[in-house]
């Protein structure tokens, strides 16, 4: 599979397309930094806006950074290019909420998660990624609860996670907000 | 049009070297030995070089090109590991060489670099290594290895530190291409063509010869090779600038050269990528099956070996000795 993806790509090496699937190759083998030199030639040689693979991509070398552990200023930055890249998709802040989350940055991890539900509440819909980055629409209003009951917004904290707890969530998510409500209440 | 895509369209092969349980790797250099096998040397790293293309929308926060080290580590650590490819290029055996603990590493850049794998009465890595004083000072080193085919395990016995020639004198020797058919002999230099010979103490100068005159600075590369009646490496040239921001950037492009019995440099070919990144890296070629196994990385985060037709090296020869 890698190496039909890699020929077509030497026939056309500036396809942004081309380019993504082969860091997709890469990343599912776990070899993170062959997928990063992809995912950012899909980014550079990708069009200027409103491309699902620029931004997947950005948010992608976020994630492949943060495998590889102890790189948080590049995490950081990949994040906020891809949010600079499409200010008006809530993944890009999602995924910098649960960045800070994960940092105890309790105040950015709140806001970001804010500005993504935000921007994630109009009504014109978004085109879908071409892979999966890890966002779930109920994934902002989780952020905002974590976050805020460390900000000391307790009341408010149980009433997001029950209101979750309520909607049909994955495993995942309602495992997390158990846990979470067996120590706050 | 690349390299990667003319072999592969006359008939070649395009293989990704991934080592399991790592990142990726860099710098492969392929070697065949005396019982056929493909071998071939990959480095392995713990940073990952992000270099923005194009427009450089979106650069690192150091700028377009840098090396993500781990934050808390600026050291930039480099392991080798030996890997055997079947005539498919489908890698059967991989393990990590084993390197012996002469001494603590005492600068940010560790291990044996760019290692060139040859056959000179034992195997050995060829490479740079910089971490034994305290600026840096990077000087060719010649590693043997005991490799066990049937465990697949390869092991450091022996580590020699190559001098350049007297006095000794420069900060950083390394790229120097092994000869594969003349024991300890290197072309250390490419304009004029320098080569010397490690005696196992010394090394002394062997010739100094102008041949032709390339535009730009010739650096190695991979081993000289026998090929036919004449001996052939790849070389690449750097433009080093930086952009507005005074902040680094560099593009490399690889010839092939082509040099007399004597060693004299009496072509070169024009300049090639391999698939078209700025920063392509080649440091292994190798005559398997009457074509050309070439082994080389791109943006120091991907290995591959290319199977390259014999009639496009041909080609290239002809090209070089007409240029």
């Amino acid at each position: 599979m890698l190496d039909e993806l890699i020929y077509a790509l030497s026939k056309d090496p500036f396809n942004p397309q081309l380019n993504f699937e082969v860091a997709v190759e890469y990343e599912k083998a776990d070899q993170i930094a062959s997928a990063v030199s992809f995912y950012l030639r899909t980014a550079e040689y990708g069009k200027e806006w409103g491309d699902v693979y620029v931004y997947t991509s950005l948010l992608k070398l976020a994630k492949c950074f943060n495998e590889q552990t102890d790189r948080l200023t590049t995490v950081a930055n990949c994040l906020m290019q891809a949010i600079g890249y499409d200010p008006d998709r809530p993944e890009g802040f999602f995924l910098l909420s649960q960045f800070h989350e994960r940092q105890g940055n309790w105040r950015e991890a709140w806001v970001y998660a804010r500005i993504g539900q935000n921007v994630s509440g109009d009504d014109f819909g978004y085109n879908p990624l071409p892979t999966d980055v890890g966002y779930v629409e109920y994934a902002l209003d989780f952020e905002e609860a974590v976050a805020g009951w460390w900000l000391g917004r307790r009341d408010e904290s149980i009433r997001i996670f029950n209101e979750l707890l309520s909607m049909e969530i994955s495993d995942e998510y309602r495992q997390a907000i158990e846990a979470n409500l067996a120590v706050i209440l | 049009m690349n390299l990667v895509q003319k072999a592969v369209e006359q008939g070649g092969k395009l293989a990704p070297i991934a080592i399991p349980n790592t990142f990726g790797g860099m710098n492969p250099s392929v070697f065949i030995d005396k019982d056929g096998d493909i071998l071939v040397n990959v480095r392995v790293v713990n940073y990952i070089l992000y270099h923005s293309e194009n427009k450089q929308l979106y650069p690192s926060r150091w700028g377009p090109l840098a090396y993500l080290h781990p934050e808390k580590d600026q050291r930039l650590v480099t392991e080798n590991y030996l890997v055997r490819l079947n005539s498919d290029l489908v890698m059967t055996d991989c393990t990590k060489v084993e390197m012996l603990e002469l001494h603590q590493p005492i600068w940010e850049f560790v291990g044996l670099e760019d290692a060139r794998l040859v056959y000179w009465d034992d195997y050995y890595l060829i490479g740079v290594r910089r971490d034994t004083t305290t600026n840096g000072v990077g000087r060719m080193e010649l590693t043997k290895i005991a490799l066990d085919k049937e465990n697949w395990v390869a092991k450091e016995v022996d580590r020699k530190r190559i001098p350049a020639p007297v006095p000794d004198a420069s900060y950083c020797e390394k790229n120097w291409m092994p000869v594969l058919d003349r024991p300890y002999h290197f072309v250390k230099w490419s304009s004029p063509v320098e080569v010397v010979e490690f005696d196992g103490t010394q090394t002394k100068q062997v010739s100094v010869r102008q041949g032709i005159q390339p535009a730009k600075d010739q650096r190695g590369g991979s081993q000289l090779i026998r090929w036919g009646n004449c001996y052939i490496s790849i070389t690449h040239e750097v433009d080093l600038f930086k952009n507005y921001l005074n902040q680094k950037d560099g593009i490399y492009r690889h010839r092939l050269c082509v040099y007399d019995d004597q060693l004299n440099l009496v072509g070169l070919s024009k300049e090639f990528s391999f698939l078209d990144f700025r920063i392509e890296f080649c440091v292994g070629i190798a005559e398997y099956q009457n074509d050309l196994l070439i082994s080389f990385a791109v943006a120091d985060n991907a290995a591959f070996v290319l199977v390259t037709p014999r009639v496009i090296i041909e080609d290239l020869i002809a090209e070089a000795l007409d240029a």
